[in-house]
């Protein structure tokens, strides 16, 4: 049995009798169809926090770039992991994204214009799946590229993105690790990208659960670079320079989630063999070691403030 | 002359089998709603054959009056994918908003589609699939089903927990009742409506003069949608839970419960093949079982994510109006 069976058959386990149940006894059986969705991505993100964690933790005890006197910063990450990877978080956004667009997408309809996929815009790609995810990869990663680098660009949108940058012991963990305001920007720039290019297939989950490890690697606190693949695929020491105190704020580099490619074209790469001090030195020390919900109220303060506070002029 | 014969037999048979499916073997294709796929299985050999791809979310399949193409939906790719009937050779793409479940008109006048996530009940000319009419009646619309006379046309609205129902003749709108929790699978039965309730525990019958529920049959927890065995009169209803899954065979006269079917792995859409046996997509399995009806065992395939909709090419051999719920 495939790996991929193996979970939807947990899927459908969970679908019937833990999920239907409780929509069975709230009328809410409308959501039938989608919820069998639901528990795939729960259990596919149980996996990928299982995966990430039986090959990050060896590597973090083995070759460690720092080592801490006590983790306890980092729990409120794994909570953060769980919230955005197994929890309830994926499918508020889903059911978000999906009454969004299916109200743009009926206005548009109304209007005449039905719109397109990729594979419809682009009739060379249809029969081929593979090629249509790959290409899918690269045109998300490019929006996150320029997602991320506005995000500190702007100050407003940094004050919340600080929270992500301000862990000074980050680990695999941190990847999930943001404010939910950040969150929403993010759910809205994808929900335009969505819209533009068509929805992402969904029928390669496993790589899909690839490239999100590759982004929780890649924060691990593991001494390790890939060498001359650090080109094509973005590693922990790598992204470790982005999450450096001296990058923190307006002038960082290597703000590419997957690929470093956009940090190369974009002039933003650095790939200096070294692995510096992570935080953000200038970030409230609730944003580094508060509970849950000092954390996302600090943050909400902080883009409150920077976001009504009038425009420095320059000297 | 032999020479001759056998040049002009070759095209000529090859006419024959597309004309007639004589010699093509017979298949069934399934619609993964959760992988973008179509799989084609030999219903011989009971082997997956060919995997054909689609845009996103293939559902349903009708089949034009004509017999020459088969429709399969594709609801977020906007689009339906064209097959061969009896061949499963792909015919191409047609641009169409948000096609979740589809029934031609008795007539062969018209094409409705449930665009369910758009909330719309689009009325196409079937043989341009030109857009004629869309009627924003409820929400979710999801099954549909006609009178035989095809003067009317009815379509249960998942969310808003009603059916709605349109003359045909002058697209206009007759009523929209509430039918009971999240409604489904429509058929017209003997002079009434069967209607699937997946919020409750079994069907309802309904006068379609006015929509008035005329009897309740308790058939099993998510009653999904409803199949018409017409050679050996017995009605199927795929029940899909919470809990265990079944498969409901009733007497289509007195609504009697004959036999209850165990069936895992949420029975959705089924088929009936000549010989009796009964091909059913288990959405949550991501398989295909074939039951014998006699004995209750079942063999399974293997397909792709979230097995939907499913046509067997054997239907062709019936006559008169092929729909996907009584073949």
């Amino acid at each position: 049995m495939s790996i991929d069976r193996l979970f939807s058959i947990l899927a459908g386990r969970m679908d019937q009798y833990a999920v239907l149940p409780i929509l069975y006894h709230f009328h809410w059986m409308e959501w039938d169809d989608l919820s069998f969705d639901w528990c795939l991505v729960c259990i596919y993100g149980l996996f990928a926090v299982i995966i990430t964690y039986a090959v990050c933790v060896p590597l973090e005890l083995w070759r460690p770039v720092e080592h801490w006197p006590n983790q306890k910063a980092v729990l409120v990450d794994v909570f953060y992991t769980l919230l955005n990877r197994v929890g309830i978080i994926p499918i508020v956004s889903f059911l978000l994204f999906y009454q969004v667009q299916t109200a743009f997408t009926g206005g548009l309809v109304d209007m005449g214009f039905i719109p397109p996929t990729l594979d419809s815009l682009i009739p060379g790609l249809f029969g081929h799946p593979f090629v249509t995810f790959w290409i899918y990869a690269l045109i998300l990663d490019f929006a996150d590229y320029w997602r991320h680098r506005l995000s500190h660009t702007f100050r407003a949108w940094y004050a919340l993105h600080a929270l992500h940058h301000a862990q000074r012991q980050m680990s695999f963990w941190s990847d999930d690790r943001n404010h939910f305001f950040d969150d929403c920007i993010s759910f809205l720039w994808f929900f335009v990208i969505g819209l533009a290019i068509g929805i992402p297939p969904l029928q390669f989950p496993l790589l899909i659960l690839l490239l999100r490890f590759v982004e929780s690697f890649s924060h691990a606190n593991i001494k390790l670079s890939y060498g001359k693949l650090e080109w094509l695929v973005v590693s922990p020491r790598f992204h470790r320079l982005h999450h450096a105190l001296r990058a923190a704020g307006h002038h960082s580099c290597n703000y590419g989630g997957v690929f470093p490619l956009w940090d190369i074209i974009f002039r933003t790469a650095d790939f200096s063999p070294i692995w510096l001090a992570t935080g953000d030195a200038k970030s409230p020390e609730a944003l580094a070691t508060g509970s849950y919900l000092q954390q996302q109220f600090c943050g909400a303060k902080m883009f409150f403030k920077a976001l009504f506070a009038p425009k420095k002029k320059a000297a | 002359m032999i020479t001759r014969r056998l040049t002009l037999a070759t095209p000529l048979a090859l006419l024959a089998t597309r004309a007639f499916g004589a010699a093509a073997p017979p298949f069934c294709m399934v619609m993964n709603s959760g992988e973008a796929s179509v799989s084609v299985i030999d219903m011989g050999s009971k082997q997956v054959i060919n995997t054909l791809p689609t845009y996103r979310e293939p559902s349903h399949w009708a089949l034009t009056p004509d017999r020459q193409t088969l429709y399969v939906c594709d609801a977020s790719g906007n689009a339906f994918f064209g097959f061969d009937p009896v061949t499963a050779a792909a015919k191409g793409r047609v641009k169409i908003a948000d096609p979740y479940q589809l029934a031609y008109s008795p007539d062969a006048k018209y094409l409705v589609v449930n665009a369910l996530r758009l909330n719309h009940v689009d009325v196409y000319d079937a043989a341009t699939l030109t857009l004629v009419k869309r009627f924003k009646a409820g929400q979710w619309p999801s099954h549909l089903d006609y009178s035989p006379d095809s003067r009317w046309c009815f379509s249960s609205q998942q969310k808003t927990n009603a059916l709605f129902s349109f003359d045909m003749a002058t697209l206009t709108p007759r009523w929209t009742v509430p039918i009971g929790d999240t409604p489904a699978g429509v058929l017209w039965l003997n002079g009434k409506l069967i209607v699937c309730l997946m919020g409750e525990n079994g069907i309802v019958e309904v006068d379609p003069v006015n929509g008035h529920i005329t009897r309740r049959v308790a058939t099993g927890p998510g009653a999904h949608n409803v199949f018409l065995d017409e050679t050996r009169q017995i009605l199927y209803i795929s029940n899909r839970g919470p809990g265990d899954t079944t498969l409901s065979a009733l007497d289509p006269v007195t609504l009697d419960i004959k036999r209850t079917y165990t069936m895992p792995g949420g029975p959705d859409d089924i088929g009936i093949a000549p010989d009796g046996k009964i091909w059913i997509a288990l959405r949550f399995a991501e398989q295909v079982a074939v039951m014998d009806p006699d004995t209750g065992t079942y063999d399974t395939i293997d397909v792709g994510r979230s097995p939907h909709g499913l046509y067997l090419s054997t239907c062709l051999s019936q006559k008169g109006r092929l729909t996907a719920q009584t073949v």
